[in-house]
């Protein structure tokens, strides 16, 4: 009997990883939030905690569309040239 | 070339040769992992080629697409998976569809597919092909006994975890699922119901059947046996409705019995009347809200209203009519989304009528 496989190959991702920084001394950061419950906060707090002890600027918060869909493609494309680092989180 | 091997090398579905003994193939889907618990239907080739017959465009056409795994469906991938759960290939057309409205934007296909929310897709077909194809649309609705029903739902499931990887515990992360995950559709009763078709109302020309996907959460049972009032019914779904575990800005899909249609019918209410009175009963006060931390000022000022309602507006609320002839009991299935990340679709069947 010649059963048909039911899965699929992925295509091979052209996604890498960034180069991981030296430190974080001065370094831009970035914000994306994912607009759950407290996901603001928590962000700020974080970025907050990490300015005081690296210095650094902290971005204007940016947010996902909604919280179970991708970043819009042009949120990432205008965050990435502004921060070193950027962070994201849920807040539920 | 045959076909089956000409598919290997055009679309890669690899071709698992197992010796002809169907117990041991049924064992053998699930040593590989392909199945939801249940057994499947080995998906023996021919059959597959059966089920892609029932699709007009090449077995290679991309239906969906993944976007948080980059994974896309083929026509003959979700046959394969059609043929695991048992449908036979009249019932394809349905499959089809449905992936193709959840390929929409706004149903937001990945949100849908992971949560913690524990969404199950509900599938509602509407028009002529129910009856064509057998599905159920009266008594024990939602429950087991009808092949179509219950193998389409399936498929659809089969097909996220098989060719979309969300699997349980890796990428499916439900807190608790939901048992419409194993399968959950529907067909939408015509002969008793006093509107237009949910196909008529979306805009489908006259014999066009449609599919609507709605990313269910748990299903909630509405009985009124004594109401014998319009008002008496809807207040009790919309109480269902409003309910602190459910409430949120997200849509609704309601379906009616018989017995409560034939109540509302009997006073002449529209299906926007019934629409306007569940908005505007389906709420919960300010302060009620904020009590049980369910409070979320965005929402609340998105709304613009006094109290809390369930929806952003009066057609947020699909209403269909199924179920048997005999029993007070509808059902109300809230959204997964808690707010607007998924927005239900349609998509007609079989034919397309925008190209």
């Amino acid at each position: 009997m010649r059963l048909v496989d039911p899965t699929v190959q992925g295509n091979k991702s052209s996604n890498r990883r960034a180069p991981a920084l030296k430190d974080l001394k001065g370094k831009t950061i970035g914000l994306l939030s994912n607009r759950k419950l407290n996901a603001d906060l928590l962000l700020q707090e974080t970025a907050a905690c990490l300015q005081r002890r690296y210095g650094g600027r902290i971005l204007e918060l940016a947010h996902k569309l909604n919280p179970s869909a991708p970043a819009p493609a042009d949120t990432l494309t205008n965050l990435t040239p502004e921060c070193d680092y950027l962070l994201t989180a849920t807040g539920d | 070339m045959n076909k089956a091997v000409d598919l290997t090398l055009t679309i890669q579905n690899q071709i698992h040769e197992v010796e002809d003994n169907l117990l041991a193939a049924i064992d053998y889907c699930y040593e590989q992992g392909w199945t939801d618990g249940l057994p499947v239907v080995p998906p023996e080739e021919s059959r597959v080629a059966a089920m892609c017959a029932m699709e007009g465009r090449p077995d290679e056409t991309v239906i969906a697409h993944h976007p948080a795994t980059g994974l896309s469906l083929t026509v003959h991938s979700l046959a394969v998976n059609a043929v695991m759960a048992g449908c036979l290939p009249d019932y394809f057309p349905v499959l089809v569809a449905a992936f193709e409205a959840m390929e929409k934007e706004r149903f937001n296909f990945h949100g849908s597919t992971a949560s913690t929310g524990g969404s199950a897709p509900l599938i509602i077909v509407s028009g002529p092909i129910v009856d064509e194809i057998g599905m159920n649309a009266g008594v024990n609705l939602f429950g087991p006994g009808n092949r179509a029903n219950a193998t389409i739902g399936r498929a659809v499931r089969l097909t996220l975890m098989n060719v979309f990887q969300m699997v349980p515990d890796i990428s499916d992360k439900s807190t608790q699922g939901n048992p419409g995950k194993y399968s959950f559709c529907i067909g939408e009763r015509s002969d008793v119901n006093p509107w237009p078709s949910l196909a008529e109302e979306q805009g489908y020309p006259d014999g066009v059947s449609s599919v609507t996907v709605f990313a269910g959460a748990g299903f909630c049972n509405v009985e009124n046996h004594g109401g014998n009032t319009p008002e008496a019914i809807l207040d009790t779904v919309a109480d269902s409705m409003a309910n602190y575990g459910c409430i949120s800005l997200g849509q609704s899909v309601v379906v009616l019995a018989p017995e409560h249609v034939n109540i509302i019918a009997a006073a002449n209410w529209s299906k926007p009347e019934v629409q306007a009175y569940l908005f505007e009963h389906a709420q919960r006060s300010v302060a009620g809200i904020k009590r049980v931390g369910k409070f979320v000022e965005g929402e609340y000022r998105k709304q613009g209203l006094q109290e809390m309602h369930r929806g952003l507006l009066a057609s947020d609320i699909l209403v269909t009519v199924g179920g048997g002839d005999a029993g007070g009991h509808s059902a109300f299935i809230p959204s997964w989304s808690r707010s607007r990340g998924s927005i239900m679709q349609h998509q007609s069947i079989g034919v397309c009528v925008d190209c």
